[in-house]
Protein backbone atom coordinates (compact mmCIF):
# COMPACT_ATOMS: atom_id res chain seq x y z
CA UNK A 1 0.00 0.00 0.00
CA UNK A 2 1.72 3.33 -1.11
CA UNK A 3 -1.31 5.99 -1.02
CA UNK A 4 -2.71 7.05 2.26
CA UNK A 5 -6.49 5.60 3.00
CA UNK A 6 -9.29 7.89 4.43
CA UNK A 7 -12.84 7.19 5.79
CA UNK A 8 -14.63 10.26 7.28
CA UNK A 9 -17.94 9.42 9.54
CA UNK A 10 -20.30 10.89 11.93
CA UNK A 11 -19.81 9.81 15.40
CA UNK A 12 -22.37 7.68 16.28
CA UNK A 13 -21.45 4.18 17.39
CA UNK A 14 -23.28 2.44 14.67
CA UNK A 15 -20.53 3.63 12.53
CA UNK A 16 -17.53 1.58 14.60
CA UNK A 17 -18.58 -1.33 12.58
CA UNK A 18 -17.66 0.46 8.88
CA UNK A 19 -14.54 1.54 10.93
CA UNK A 20 -13.56 -1.92 11.63
CA UNK A 21 -13.92 -3.16 8.42
CA UNK A 22 -11.71 -0.11 6.91
CA UNK A 23 -9.40 -0.38 9.19
CA UNK A 24 -8.65 -4.34 8.81
CA UNK A 25 -8.77 -3.78 5.17
CA UNK A 26 -6.33 -1.37 4.84
CA UNK A 27 -4.27 -3.46 6.91
CA UNK A 28 -4.08 -6.86 5.46
CA UNK A 29 -3.52 -4.76 2.22
CA UNK A 30 -0.81 -3.00 4.08
CA UNK A 31 0.91 -6.38 4.92
CA UNK A 32 0.00 -7.70 8.26
CA UNK A 33 -1.13 -10.78 9.19
CA UNK A 34 -4.59 -11.96 10.65
CA UNK A 35 -3.76 -11.23 14.19
CA UNK A 36 -1.46 -7.86 13.70
CA UNK A 37 -4.84 -7.22 11.83
CA UNK A 38 -7.49 -7.87 14.51
CA UNK A 39 -4.87 -6.36 17.20
CA UNK A 40 -4.45 -2.92 15.01
CA UNK A 41 -8.46 -2.52 14.30
CA UNK A 42 -9.48 -3.45 17.75
CA UNK A 43 -7.21 -0.54 19.33
CA UNK A 44 -8.53 1.80 15.91
CA UNK A 45 -12.37 1.09 17.67
CA UNK A 46 -11.40 1.56 20.84
CA UNK A 47 -9.65 4.69 19.95
CA UNK A 48 -12.54 6.15 18.17
CA UNK A 49 -15.36 5.19 20.86
CA UNK A 50 -13.22 7.71 22.75
CA UNK A 51 -13.76 10.26 20.35
CA UNK A 52 -17.50 9.04 20.29
CA UNK A 53 -18.11 8.96 23.88
CA UNK A 54 -15.82 11.24 25.66
CA UNK A 55 -14.43 13.85 23.03
CA UNK A 56 -17.76 14.39 21.49
CA UNK A 57 -19.41 13.03 24.78
CA UNK A 58 -22.31 11.14 22.96
CA UNK A 59 -23.30 13.60 20.32
CA UNK A 60 -23.40 12.46 17.01
CA UNK A 61 -23.05 15.71 14.75
CA UNK A 62 -19.14 15.59 14.61
CA UNK A 63 -16.66 14.32 12.34
CA UNK A 64 -14.36 11.35 13.03
CA UNK A 65 -11.60 10.58 10.33
CA UNK A 66 -9.92 7.43 10.04
CA UNK A 67 -6.62 7.57 8.02
CA UNK A 68 -4.11 4.34 7.48
CA UNK A 69 -1.18 4.60 5.72
CA UNK A 70 2.01 2.67 6.17
CA UNK A 71 5.58 4.74 7.20
CA UNK A 72 9.04 2.81 6.77
CA UNK A 73 7.52 -0.90 8.16
CA UNK A 74 5.18 0.89 10.39
CA UNK A 75 1.32 0.15 9.35
CA UNK A 76 -0.30 3.86 11.42
CA UNK A 77 -3.73 4.68 12.43
CA UNK A 78 -4.48 8.01 12.80
CA UNK A 79 -8.15 9.35 14.71
CA UNK A 80 -8.35 12.49 14.23
CA UNK A 81 -11.64 13.94 16.14
CA UNK A 82 -12.46 17.95 16.70
CA UNK A 83 -14.39 17.41 19.83
CA UNK A 84 -13.29 18.80 23.59
CA UNK A 85 -9.79 18.28 24.10
CA UNK A 86 -8.33 14.59 25.31
CA UNK A 87 -5.81 14.28 28.19
CA UNK A 88 -4.86 10.43 28.47
CA UNK A 89 -3.34 11.12 31.58
CA UNK A 90 -6.32 11.77 33.63
CA UNK A 91 -7.75 8.27 32.75
CA UNK A 92 -7.25 5.64 35.37
CA UNK A 93 -4.65 2.76 34.51
CA UNK A 94 -6.43 -0.34 36.02
CA UNK A 95 -5.40 -2.95 37.89
CA UNK A 96 -5.46 -5.84 36.06
CA UNK A 97 -3.69 -7.71 39.14
CA UNK A 98 -6.81 -6.79 41.59
CA UNK A 99 -9.71 -9.99 41.95
CA UNK A 100 -13.00 -9.32 39.73
CA UNK A 101 -14.60 -8.05 42.62
CA UNK A 102 -12.58 -5.13 43.05
CA UNK A 103 -11.85 -4.55 39.72
CA UNK A 104 -12.85 -0.62 38.93
CA UNK A 105 -14.65 -0.72 35.16
CA UNK A 106 -12.77 2.60 33.56
CA UNK A 107 -9.72 2.98 31.59
CA UNK A 108 -9.61 -0.27 29.85
CA UNK A 109 -10.06 1.27 26.27
CA UNK A 110 -6.89 3.08 26.67
CA UNK A 111 -4.92 -0.20 28.48
CA UNK A 112 -5.87 -2.45 25.86
CA UNK A 113 -5.19 0.35 23.10
CA UNK A 114 -1.73 0.38 24.43
CA UNK A 115 -1.00 -3.21 24.56
CA UNK A 116 -2.29 -3.53 20.91
CA UNK A 117 -0.11 -2.07 19.13
CA UNK A 118 3.55 -1.15 19.00
CA UNK A 119 3.10 2.96 20.02
CA UNK A 120 0.12 5.30 20.89
CA UNK A 121 0.56 8.66 20.52
CA UNK A 122 -1.92 11.55 21.55
CA UNK A 123 -1.56 15.37 19.98
CA UNK A 124 -3.31 17.76 19.17
CA UNK A 125 -3.77 18.77 15.56
CA UNK A 126 -3.35 22.76 14.15
CA UNK A 127 -6.80 22.85 13.37
CA UNK A 128 -7.75 21.99 16.98
CA UNK A 129 -8.58 19.04 16.26
CA UNK A 130 -7.48 15.54 18.96
CA UNK A 131 -5.77 12.99 17.30
CA UNK A 132 -4.49 9.63 18.35
CA UNK A 133 -2.03 8.25 16.13
CA UNK A 134 -1.45 4.28 16.48
CA UNK A 135 1.54 2.40 14.92
CA UNK A 136 1.85 -1.23 14.35
CA UNK A 137 5.17 -2.86 13.13
CA UNK A 138 4.73 -5.16 10.16
CA UNK A 139 6.19 -8.29 11.28
CA UNK A 140 7.81 -10.30 8.53
CA UNK A 141 8.21 -13.33 6.95
CA UNK A 142 6.01 -16.33 9.61
CA UNK A 143 4.92 -15.78 12.40
CA UNK B 1 -25.02 -8.97 16.31
CA UNK B 2 -27.50 -10.91 18.04
CA UNK B 3 -28.23 -11.96 21.69
CA UNK B 4 -30.58 -14.52 22.65
CA UNK B 5 -30.77 -15.93 26.13
CA UNK B 6 -32.41 -19.30 26.93
CA UNK B 7 -33.83 -19.80 30.32
CA UNK B 8 -32.98 -23.69 32.03
CA UNK B 9 -33.83 -25.32 34.50
CA UNK B 10 -30.58 -24.68 36.40
CA UNK B 11 -29.36 -21.31 34.82
CA UNK B 12 -29.85 -18.50 31.88
CA UNK B 13 -27.85 -19.59 28.53
CA UNK B 14 -27.14 -16.45 26.85
CA UNK B 15 -25.82 -17.13 23.20
CA UNK B 16 -23.94 -14.01 21.48
CA UNK B 17 -23.20 -13.68 18.35
CA UNK B 18 -21.30 -11.11 15.75
CA UNK B 19 -19.40 -8.13 16.81
CA UNK B 20 -19.70 -6.36 20.36
CA UNK B 21 -18.01 -2.98 20.24
CA UNK B 22 -19.41 -0.36 21.99
CA UNK B 23 -22.92 -0.04 19.83
CA UNK B 24 -23.61 -3.00 21.26
CA UNK B 25 -22.99 -3.29 24.74
CA UNK B 26 -25.65 -1.52 25.88
CA UNK B 27 -28.05 -4.39 24.62
CA UNK B 28 -25.41 -7.11 26.32
CA UNK B 29 -25.92 -5.34 29.41
CA UNK B 30 -29.73 -5.42 29.41
CA UNK B 31 -29.49 -8.99 28.88
CA UNK B 32 -27.53 -9.42 31.71
CA UNK B 33 -29.69 -7.23 33.75
CA UNK B 34 -32.82 -9.05 32.27
CA UNK B 35 -31.69 -12.34 33.77
CA UNK B 36 -30.26 -10.55 37.11
CA UNK B 37 -33.72 -8.95 37.69
CA UNK B 38 -35.66 -12.14 37.61
CA UNK B 39 -33.22 -13.48 40.58
CA UNK B 40 -31.18 -15.71 37.79
CA UNK B 41 -27.89 -15.58 39.07
CA UNK B 42 -26.45 -18.53 37.39
CA UNK B 43 -25.62 -17.43 33.84
CA UNK B 44 -23.92 -19.63 30.94
CA UNK B 45 -22.58 -17.34 28.36
CA UNK B 46 -22.05 -19.47 24.97
CA UNK B 47 -19.15 -17.26 23.41
CA UNK B 48 -18.83 -19.21 20.26
CA UNK B 49 -20.50 -16.66 17.56
CA UNK B 50 -18.50 -13.51 18.87
CA UNK B 51 -16.19 -11.64 16.04
CA UNK B 52 -15.16 -9.23 18.41
CA UNK B 53 -15.24 -8.13 21.72
CA UNK B 54 -14.47 -4.22 22.49
CA UNK B 55 -13.64 -3.18 26.17
CA UNK B 56 -17.48 -1.90 26.66
CA UNK B 57 -18.58 -5.48 26.48
CA UNK B 58 -16.03 -6.83 28.82
CA UNK B 59 -17.15 -3.78 31.50
CA UNK B 60 -20.91 -4.91 30.44
CA UNK B 61 -19.91 -8.84 31.40
CA UNK B 62 -17.49 -7.64 34.74
CA UNK B 63 -20.57 -5.77 36.16
CA UNK B 64 -22.57 -8.55 35.62
CA UNK B 65 -19.76 -11.21 37.14
CA UNK B 66 -19.75 -9.26 40.18
CA UNK B 67 -23.35 -8.92 40.95
CA UNK B 68 -23.88 -12.72 40.31
CA UNK B 69 -20.72 -13.30 42.66
CA UNK B 70 -21.74 -11.18 45.45
CA UNK B 71 -23.06 -13.16 48.51
CA UNK B 72 -21.74 -16.63 46.66
CA UNK B 73 -25.21 -16.08 45.28
CA UNK B 74 -23.76 -17.19 41.67
CA UNK B 75 -21.52 -16.69 38.53
CA UNK B 76 -21.36 -16.08 35.07
CA UNK B 77 -19.62 -18.73 32.81
CA UNK B 78 -18.10 -18.47 29.60
CA UNK B 79 -18.36 -21.22 26.92
CA UNK B 80 -16.44 -21.89 23.82
CA UNK B 81 -14.56 -18.43 23.81
CA UNK B 82 -13.03 -17.96 20.65
CA UNK B 83 -8.87 -17.85 20.81
CA UNK B 84 -8.17 -14.32 19.59
CA UNK B 85 -11.18 -12.92 22.15
CA UNK B 86 -9.10 -14.65 24.50
CA UNK B 87 -6.28 -13.27 24.01
CA UNK B 88 -7.94 -9.54 24.63
CA UNK B 89 -9.08 -10.91 28.21
CA UNK B 90 -5.78 -12.29 28.85
CA UNK B 91 -4.15 -8.56 28.32
CA UNK B 92 -7.31 -7.21 30.28
CA UNK B 93 -6.21 -9.60 33.10
CA UNK B 94 -9.45 -11.45 33.10
CA UNK B 95 -8.87 -14.94 31.83
CA UNK B 96 -7.48 -16.21 35.48
CA UNK B 97 -10.59 -14.96 37.13
CA UNK B 98 -13.38 -16.56 35.09
CA UNK B 99 -14.11 -20.12 34.37
CA UNK B 100 -14.06 -21.31 31.06
CA UNK B 101 -15.95 -24.04 29.15
CA UNK B 102 -15.24 -25.78 25.69
CA UNK B 103 -18.72 -25.91 25.37
CA UNK B 104 -22.15 -24.77 26.91
CA UNK B 105 -23.17 -28.43 27.69
CA UNK B 106 -20.04 -28.68 30.42
CA UNK B 107 -20.60 -25.34 31.31
CA UNK B 108 -24.36 -25.64 32.12
CA UNK B 109 -23.60 -29.16 33.33
CA UNK B 110 -21.42 -27.89 35.91
CA UNK B 111 -23.74 -25.60 37.66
Amino acid sequence: MSSELELCVASELRNLAAIADFVSEAAARAGLDDTQVFEVQMAADEACTNSMEHAYEGREDGRVQVCCFVEDNVFVVRVTDFGKPFEPETVPVPDITLPLEDRSVGGLGLFLMRRLVDEVQFSRDSTGGNQVTLRKRRRMGHT
Amino acid sequence: MEIKTTQLRRCDLIALSGRFDSSAAPALDQALRASLDRGMFHIVVDMSGVEYFGSAAIRALVIAFKECRRWNRGDVRLAALPEKIRQVFDIAGITPLIKLYDDTVTAVGNF
